[in-house]
């Protein structure tokens, strides 16, 4: 991990084209994100985030261009990546305990067989303890609220010990005190050098969190800066009408 | 209640039975977890044309080899075409199975003994059972039992969040083939005994009885394989009774799985109460409700 760690920058893309089967989804993808550093990404839905997110993971192919995860190919680095998925996108119903859904987040250093040690069932309760789920560890995960179960999902990348975290609209349908209890950790996960990766619609939230944001809609529109993608003009640049100007001089987006 | 079993034949169909509990009730928790029924279901169809080429070719031991490379290359068929997204639960598909399984039956009926072999295939001859049987189910029960043992983990990760479980650098293809590989040996083992339409019943009513009181994993697999015992037991206590006693004939087989199938009946209200003593407020999860989870 001694090269991993040496190297400056979490993610490098230039002029990526991202897809599947050949055929692009998103197009025009530069991104520099150094590591301990915050990137959120912003567009409608079907603009290409979840693409994005899910190329750093070497799971959707980089058609043209390059993209590098702390200098490797995205499928190397999975070491060091660890996904937060949407809690929608996963069945409710499957028999698994909260603490059990925790310990996949260590599967991969345990390998396939091999009993779970007493360093990742302390790991577990620890990244619970963290996400104020302490409490729930033997509960069903398919009982939880929405939120705990998006809180759940982050105790697992914790678990991970995961140098970039990558959230696919981790607030979607989440409780305020779950959405708290989520940046908080997001926060001092950061302040300790992870480097963050996360899609949302919230352009209130991604001026509060972001070191750098990302306008996407089918291409790269625009990168840097919240304060410097987050106008009016290249919001409405990528999302056409759907951006709509509102009287104290900012920018909010309607869904079509 | 235990004198019919020590006759020999009798025993050996219990000892058959017993076997195919100890694989089918894991087996069964990783078919519910992955919603693989509608596999289950596949494999019995295509198998089939398998158990008809190998019995024609060599006798009732030609079943075993039939059975076997039919049901490989099923696990494999199914593993390329559902990962592609080329395979779903729809008519083509149906389509594509019944006509597997009307060649099986085309080739059964150019022999003389048609109904009595195609009983056989259908539903098996679990009293008919020999030791040379006994011993290749109890070698397949070993390989099962140790692939599920090493795939377990990865494939309960794989089940619960495949994007997850492929982002922390598992192969997702290769633990689908590892399932379905599962499956077919686990129809392959009890073919002979229960027959290619009551297997499924063993894939899919153990886990879906044992989730009615239970949503641990290692419980309901061992639950899974206690009813199967137990419908065992009683299934085939009551064929021979009936047989013996008043003179009429229970099909071994069908009578153990009619045990089992009553077993779910009974645990169904019980699946009910669980469900309502749930915080109230999360009863808006989708339940699986569709009858081919159940029915296969």
């Amino acid at each position: 991990m001694g090269d991993l760690a040496a190297a400056g920058a979490a993610l490098r893309y230039t002029g990526a084209s991202i897809g599947y089967h050949g055929t692009p989804v998103l197009t025009h993808v530069d991104l520099n994100l150094a590591a301990g550093r915050r990137l959120v990404l912003i567009g409608p839905n079907g603009a290409g985030k979840s693409t994005l997110i899910k190329s750093v993971l070497g799971l959707v192919p980089v058609l043209d261009g390059t993209a590098t995860v702390f200098g490797q190919p995205p499928a190397q680095a999975r070491a060091v990546t660890g996904y937060v998925p949407q809690t929608d996108s996963l069945d409710a119903d499957f028999p698994v305990t909260t603490a059990q859904v925790v310990m996949m987040g260590r599967y991969r250093r345990i390998g396939w067989w091999r009993p779970t040690r007493a360093v990742d069932r302390r790991a577990v309760t620890q990244a619970l303890d963290r996400v104020g789920l302490a409490d729930r560890a033997g509960t069903q995960f398919g009982t939880l609220s929405g939120g705990q179960r998006q809180r759940a999902l982050v105790a697992r990348a914790v678990a991970a010990e995961a140098r970039l975290l990558l959230l696919d609209e981790p607030f979607n349908g989440v409780d305020a005190v779950s959405q708290d209890a989520i940046l908080t950790v997001l926060r001092e996960l950061s302040a300790t050098g992870t480097s963050l990766v996360l899609s949302t619609h919230d352009l209130a939230l991604a001026r509060e969190l972001a070191d750098q944001v990302c306008l996407l809609n089918g291409r790269q529109w625009a990168v840097g800066p919240p304060g410097e993608v987050l106008t009016a003009e290249t919001l409405r640049r990528a999302y056409g009408r759907h951006a709509v100007d509102v009287s104290d001089g900012r920018t909010v987006l309607v869904e079509p | 209640m235990i004198e019919p079993f020590t006759v020999p034949f009798m025993a050996r169909a219990l000892a058959e039975l017993a076997l195919l509990a100890v694989i089918a009730g894991p087996v069964s928790v990783f078919v519910f977890a992955r919603r693989l029924s509608f596999v289950s279901d596949a494999l019995t169809h295509t198998v089939f044309p398998g158990v008809v080429v190998g019995y024609l070719a060599g006798g009732i031991d030609g079943v075993f080899a039939g059975a076997l490379v039919a049901g490989i290359v099923t696990a494999i068929a199914l593993t390329l075409l559902t990962r592609g997204g080329a395979l779903s639960d729809d008519a083509s598909t149906a389509v594509v199975l019944t006509a597997m399984f009307s060649l099986g039956v085309a080739l059964v009926s150019r022999r003389s003994s048609y109904t009595a072999d195609l009983t056989t295939f259908l539903f098996g001859r679990v009293l008919t059972v020999t030791p040379r049987q006994l011993a290749e189910t109890a070698v397949l029960a070993v390989i099962i039992l140790g692939l599920l043992l090493v795939g377990a983990r990865a494939m309960i990760f794989r089940s619960f969040d495949p994007v997850g479980a492929a982002a922390a650098g598992f192969r997702i293809g290769w633990l689908d083939l590892w399932l379905n590989v599962v499956v077919a040996l686990v129809v392959v083992a009890a073919v002979r005994a229960v027959g290619i339409i009551l297997v499924v019943a063993l894939l899919i009513v153990p886990a879906a009885a044992s989730r009615m009181v239970t949503a641990r994993l290692p419980v309901m697999a061992a639950l899974g394989t206690g009813l199967i015992l137990l419908s065992a037991y009683a299934g085939l206590l009551a064929s021979w009774t009936a047989s013996v006693e008043y003179g009429f004939s229970l099909t071994s087989a069908s009578a153990v799985v009619l045990v089992l199938v009553l077993a779910y009946l009974l645990l169904v209200p019980l699946g009910a109460v669980r469900r309502r003593r749930r915080a109230p407020g999360h009863g808006t999860h989708a339940e699986r409700s569709s009858p081919h989870e159940l029915v296969g």
